[in-house]
């Protein structure tokens, strides 16, 4: 087994580059076709982008043409410059506002501490810039927390957390005091990158009761995605300091929207809530939300399914349900998931001696996963698979040689284990106390049970679940009552299949 | 800044009441020290800051956790759950300002020890992901852990045997009280696993102090005893009932209805 593994390993590197490359393909079109055109200038299309708000504010849809934005700004974000970002800060916004005397001197700052070996091409590109007209200076407050929001991502991107902190906290003091349904998106995403700036730099308990606050008020002003960001959030910051109890409290009391907004911070809820789940001993529950955070989640954001599929494994081995070992495999993910197909191994073979070598063997990985506790656990599910094991290859065996084939240490406990083995319904069997030994009972057949027929039922319940959610979606998807004004189909249609295309996009910059 | 001469001055006299073992005088100086306490500013939520602020802290988490072993002697369970609830704070929020407590670990393990007899595993594991490391590494902690893992695997002559050896007097209120727990386990584990016991090996698997004892319990359960053997009916009503189920007729002909319904809708 061990050989075949090693094999595997070797393996991977080769498929690595395949998946990836693959994956570039599939996954980022809208980097892919940079070779033949030039790519656009950031500043042109930060331009396009400060256009796009204005066009959105005016027709108050923010949905999409948001959506598109940060999309671009996403694109864009890799190659930007401190020299493009104050270009076009100034260009934007108007002169001697207080957001703009705030936020130059930062980016200037930010960027002269990381020089850029690029710096002489970027110089040029603002200098080029000024032969076109800058478009006017916008007074819109959307454009303001655009501007706010560049700056964020720019500091982050450059490790400049103190700065981020403080360039975000004077966004969100702006923010609170507008209250307008088009600086929804915007705003979630700068509260993402304040709580981030904070956690990076190990404060994040103290912003909990602000983020508490602006849960609130994002919850008063029905901003549905705020408030589910800043839910998410702060299960963020108490899962961060093992306060299972805080978390499950509020995630208790808070008030979601039936449908998430957004697909990101749904599958960031399910995580968590399955974590608060595991913790809890609910696993059954917990196995549910974390297997449709790993389905929903998008195939671009390993770090994310890699976090999930750790909790995943060891939730599915504590239910006593062994991991499939292609989920183990897969390229991105083999080696950070080793640990945890080596403890499944070791439960599956039921010998608590190389469990216990792999527990130690571990520790550090499982501690900074947070997951020693539910190890500690697993012991349990060893002793489990164990005995199954043995109940079905002997039809009578002395309680002296379970001990010794479990690597238990007396046959005294071996006794009481078994009977509650035998109690729990874990196996069939007798014990007989005189002679010591485990009498198993011939597995009974189970097609005479009735739980051929249960787990039918189950996969027959979950189909046609599946469908009325399909049907659901289609019918009550965003914008309520738009099925009404398109009363020819094929309209309809292709209004739903833009949608669906726009859906796949926004997954990609998860 | 606070004046803490009449606190401490009722921390004294508490701390030698109870020394003394004069439960009803502590629980008057006790209260009578909470309300003392109420008068300091520097204790949470308020936090204020003065020069003798960390002496203020470690006077309230002293009263407080003698309070704790306080109920533990009552045995009064619901005062433990809410003297530690106030102390919690100590250990958690208030912990960087104030030196660590050498009652820490053995007071952690106290509260998980009451949660797991109790039998509120759930609240037993998210107070364990609270607890910091230094305090899980302790012996006290360490036991109750241990203790949890014995429950669930069903190791109980290991819990039985846990009366003696434990960390200190304070357990004792709790662990009789597992004691007949987990007799009970032990009692509904022997009826599905056994066909018949011997009285004598009834007894000491019990651990039931002699066989009329054993009898008297084995009576109470509807077990039948006859020339010094328990037998379990249990055991034969299972085997009799696996083979003559009756179908689920009612739940089957729902199912099917449900389906046709659906794919009705579907169609």
């Amino acid at each position: 087994m061990g050989k075949e593994v090693e094999m595997r390993d070797a393996e991977a590197p080769g498929k690595d580059k395949e998946g990836k490359g693959q994956e570039g393909g599939a996954g980022k079109k809208g980097e892919e076709p940079a070779a033949p055109p030039p790519p656009p200038k950031p500043l042109a299309v930060l331009r396009a982008n400060a256009a796009l708000i204005e066009k959105a504010v005016a027709q108050k849809e923010t949905r999409t043409l948001f959506g598109r934005v940060l999309r671009h700004t996403a694109a864009v974000r890799r190659r930007l410059t401190a020299a493009d970002l104050v270009a076009f800060l100034e260009g934007a916004l108007p002169a001697g506002s207080p957001a703009l005397q705030q936020l130059v001197p930062a980016v200037k700052q930010a960027g002269e501490s990381a020089m850029e070996d690029g710096d002489a091409a970027n110089g040029s590109a603002a200098e080029e810039a000024p032969s076109q007209p800058p478009p006017l200076p916008s007074s819109l407050p959307e454009v303001e927390i655009y501007a706010y929001l560049l700056a964020l991502m720019f500091l982050i991107d450059r490790k400049q957390y103190e700065q981020a902190q403080a360039v975000a906290g004077s966004a969100v003091e702006r923010l609170s005091g507008l209250n307008r349904r088009t600086l929804d998106v915007l705003g979630a995403r700068i509260y993402s990158y304040l709580s981030l700036a904070h956690e990076r730099l190990g404060s994040l308990a103290s912003i909990r009761s602000s983020l508490l606050g602006l849960h609130r008020t994002a919850v008063l002003r029905h901003d549905e995605l705020g408030a589910e960001t800043l839910l998410n959030l702060l299960l963020r910051s108490y899962l961060a300091e093992n306060l299972y109890d805080q978390a499950e409290r509020l995630r208790a009391k808070a008030q979601r929207p039936e449908a998430s907004r957004s697909m990101q911070q749904q599958c960031r809820y399910l995580y968590y809530l399955g974590r608060i789940r595991a913790v809890q001993l609910e696993y059954s529950e917990a196995k549910d939300c974390l297997q449709q955070a790993a389905r929903k989640a998008p195939t671009s954001a390993v770090g994310f399914r890699v976090a999930v599929q750790k909790w995943l494994v060891l939730v599915r081995l504590l239910l006593g349900e062994v991991p499939d070992r292609t989920e183990f495999t897969a390229p991105d993910w083999a080696q950070q998931l080793a640990p945890y197909f080596d403890v499944t191994q070791a439960v599956r073979s039921g010998d608590l001696s190389s469990f216990a070598r792999v527990a130690a063997e571990h520790d550090a990985q499982f501690r900074a996963d947070r997951t020693h506790n539910l190890i500690v656990r697993l012991r349990h599910s060893v002793i489990r698979a164990g005995l199954r094991r043995i109940s079905l290859a002997y039809s009578r065996i002395s309680l002296a040689d379970v001990a010794a084939k479990l690597g238990l240490p007396s046959v005294r406990d071996t006794e009481s284990i078994v009977a509650k083995a035998i109690r729990d319904g874990g196996i069939e069997g007798v014990l007989d106390h005189e002679a010591g030994v485990l009498q198993a009972a011939r597995p009974a057949d189970i097609y005479a049970t009735d739980e051929p027929q249960a787990a039918f039922h189950a996969r027959i319940a979950f189909c046609m679940d599946v469908h009325n959610e399909a049907v659901k979606a289609m019918r009550y998807g965003e914008g309520g009552g738009a099925v009404q004004e398109f009363e020819d189909a094929t309209a309809l249609r292709e209004k739903q299949e833009q949608e669906l295309a726009a859906a796949l996009e926004e997954d990609d910059d998860f | 800044m606070a004046d803490l001469s009449a606190a401490s001055a009722g921390l004294a006299q508490l701390q030698g009441a109870f020394g003394k073992g004069d439960l009803t005088a502590c629980k008057q100086l006790l209260s009578r020290l909470k309300l003392e306490l109420t008068k300091l500013p520097a204790l949470p939520p308020v936090y204020e800051q003065s020069a003798n602020a960390q002496q203020q802290l470690v006077l309230a988490r002293q009263a407080l956790e003698l309070a704790v072993y306080l109920s533990v002697k009552q045995g009064d369970e619901a005062a433990f759950e809410r003297n530690y609830a106030q102390l919690r704070v100590y250990y958690a929020d208030a912990r960087a300002l104030l030196p660590p407590s050498d009652q820490e670990a053995s007071l952690t393990a106290l509260n998980l020890l009451r949660l797991l007899v109790q039998n509120r595993i759930a609240e037993f594991h998210t107070e364990l992901e609270v607890v910091p490391q230094q305090v899980l590494a302790s012996p006290e902690v360490g036991q109750v852990v241990e203790l949890e893992q014995w429950l669930m695997e069903g190791a109980y002559n290991k819990v039985l045997d846990a009366r003696a050896r434990a960390a200190n007097e304070y357990w004792h209120h709790f662990l009789d009280q597992l004691s007949s727990t987990v007799r009970d386990e032990v009692a509904s584990c022997s009826e599905r696993a056994y066909a018949s016991l011997t009285l004598a090996d009834a007894q000491a698997l019990l651990m039931l102090g002699s066989q009329a004892e054993a009898e008297a319990y084995a009576k109470q359960h509807g077990w039948e005893v006859s020339n010094g053997r328990i037998t379990f009916k249990p055991a034969a009503d299972k085997e009799g009932g696996a083979g003559g189920a009756p179908l689920p007729s009612l739940e089957i002909i729902s199912h099917c209805l449900n389906y046709a319904r659906e794919v009705e809708r579907i169609v």
